[in-house]
């Protein structure tokens, strides 16, 4: 298994859930994975799991300076850039009527303005090739109450991808958003108070899902990789949806 | 490389261009393949040019007791398919104001029609868990004079995938679509008369795609690949263009 055999990937958000899949396997396919991502506990849990071929660096992608701090321990590592995975991303279920300017405001910091510069300040270390993941999101595509702000936000990425490739085409670099439908995270779990509360949000995903099941993480991380590798030499701003037909019919 | 170990895949239009590097790149996987094509000598051709695990079945997908006859064949040797990919298809450029009647019922009787025979007939042999995977195109999202039936045939492949996707979701049978940008393949000797008049429409179109080149038909059967491969376990239903960033356009 060594599909990326030799590359450095950034991954940010890496800590949890897809992020955290796909590092996962981006360093059983023979990556030096950076993770990127804002508590040091969680940081240091997550490079300890992955073992030598990964390192954390702390920071927000709201704040300027910690992307310029990520990227300038990248270099100063000695390394460039193959892959980068603009994974993190803010949520909030706020139905129109009372979205505030602070919910507003923290959806398109993180996930609009942030994978802006999360990947503007990855450009100077770029190798001819390289490939640009954005995680993006089915609410990006359906109506879902409630994600006015997070939806609008996310959508970004998908605009960012055709412009973007149209930018960075000369140097080979590929751009491309990866659209997730719902996956099993410890998270469901996490947000119940009961085994039987966790079946049944788990059983309303899937009756909405043609292959009647939720994500698994690995998934997510498989079509990453897929999109990080040689695989998808050919393939430049365009959406992969991960989403078990759920958008598509 | 044994991602489709143990597995039957059928390749429509498997004599040439995307049918035959998608075969060869399945039949390296580890899959038994089964290519049809019309041109006895080509398919020859094609099956010794892959070299082992292969069967060829001459036929034209348009007719349906061709088609009768590949899936009699498989059922009596392997008795099933787990990959289906139909990638047979013709083009024949008329302007609008010159369209005829006999263009029109040839392109939509291989491409559209054909297409949705040969997978209907598979049904009985696919296992429950497979895989389909169509050729679309990037043509069905443009403009592109002289391209009414062929354009028009390709949109409603994609279609074909959302509905079959909801028929074949008890089966967890995964529909797909690859959208090929403009591909290297003979199918461009189908576009002209002469030798320098299909290099000039190579030209053409690789002059409009953002990475100045046309795609290898490597790289939509590595796309074919992923699709076909549990790695997609989770993927249904879309429509993925391998286009060098020509929906970025």
């Amino acid at each position: 298994m060594s599909r990326l055999a030799n590359k450095v990937a950034v991954v940010t958000g890496g800590t949890s859930g897809i992020g955290l899949a796909t590092a996962q396997r981006f360093v059983a396919e023979g990556a030096f994975v950076y993770i990127f991502a804002r508590r040091q506990e969680e940081l240091d849990k997550t490079v300890a799991s992955l073992g030598k071929n990964s390192a954390g660096v702390q920071g927000d992608v709201r704040k300027l300076e910690d992307l310029d701090r990520l990227y300038s321990k990248i270099a100063s590592d000695g390394r460039t850039l193959d892959i980068v995975v603009a994974n993190v991303g803010a949520v909030d279920s706020v139905k129109l009527e009372t979205v505030t300017i602070e919910s507003f405001n923290h959806n398109f910091d993180v996930n609009a303005r942030g994978v802006l510069f999360t990947v503007q300040k990855a450009l100077p270390l770029l190798n001819t090739g390289a490939s640009i993941i954005l995680t993006s999101t089915i609410a990006s595509l359906r109506g879902f109450p409630g994600r006015s702000a997070y939806a609008a936000s996310k959508t970004a990425l998908r605009s960012y991808a055709r412009t973007w490739t149209m930018e960075l085409k000369d140097c080979g670099i590929r751009v491309n958003t990866i659209t997730p439908g719902p996956c099993d995270t410890p998270l469901i779990d996490a947000q119940v108070s009961t085994p039987e509360e966790a079946a049944a949000v788990r059983a309303k995903h899937a009756a909405n899902i043609p292959l009647g099941r939720m994500a698994r993480p690995e998934e997510i991380a498989a079509a990453m990789l897929f999109l990080a590798s040689d695989d998808s030499s050919f393939v430049a701003g365009s959406e992969l949806l991960v989403d078990g037909g759920m958008c598509s019919v | 490389m044994s991602k489709l170990a143990g597995k039957v895949a059928v390749v429509t239009g498997g004599s040439s261009g995307i049918g035959l590097s998608t075969a060869k790149r399945f039949v390296e996987e580890g899959a038994f393949g089964y290519i049809t094509g019309r041109r006895q000598a080509e398919l020859d051709q094609a099956a010794s040019l892959i070299g082992r695990n292969v069967t060829a079945v001459q036929g034209d997908v348009s007719n349906l007791v061709d088609l009768d006859r590949l899936y009699a064949k498989v059922a009596n040797e392997k008795g099933k398919i787990d990959i289906l990919f139909a990638g047979a298809g013709i083009v024949d450029p008329q302007p609008l104001a010159e369209a005829t009647e006999e263009s029109f019922d040839k392109v939509f009787g291989i491409n559209t029609r054909g297409l949705a025979f040969t997978v209907k007939k598979a049904l009985p042999l696919l296992n429950d868990g497979g895989a389909i995977i169509v050729i679309s195109s990037i043509a069905t999202g443009k403009g592109i004079p002289g391209f009414t039936a062929y354009s028009a045939t390709k949109a409603a492949v994609r279609s074909f995938v959302r509905t079959w996707t909801a028929e074949l979701k008890d089966r967890r049978i995964r529909v797909n679509a690859i959208s090929p940008g403009p591909i290297d393949a003979p199918i461009f000797e189908q576009q002209a008369p002469t030798k320098e008049g299909a290099d000039q429409a190579r030209a053409a179109f690789a002059a409009a795609v953002p990475f100045g080149r046309l795609g290898r038909p490597e790289e939509i059967a590595a796309t074919a690949l992923f699709l076909a491969s549990d790695e997609a376990g989770f993927i249904a239903g879309v429509d993925l263009p391998v286009d060098g960033g020509m929906t970025a356009v």
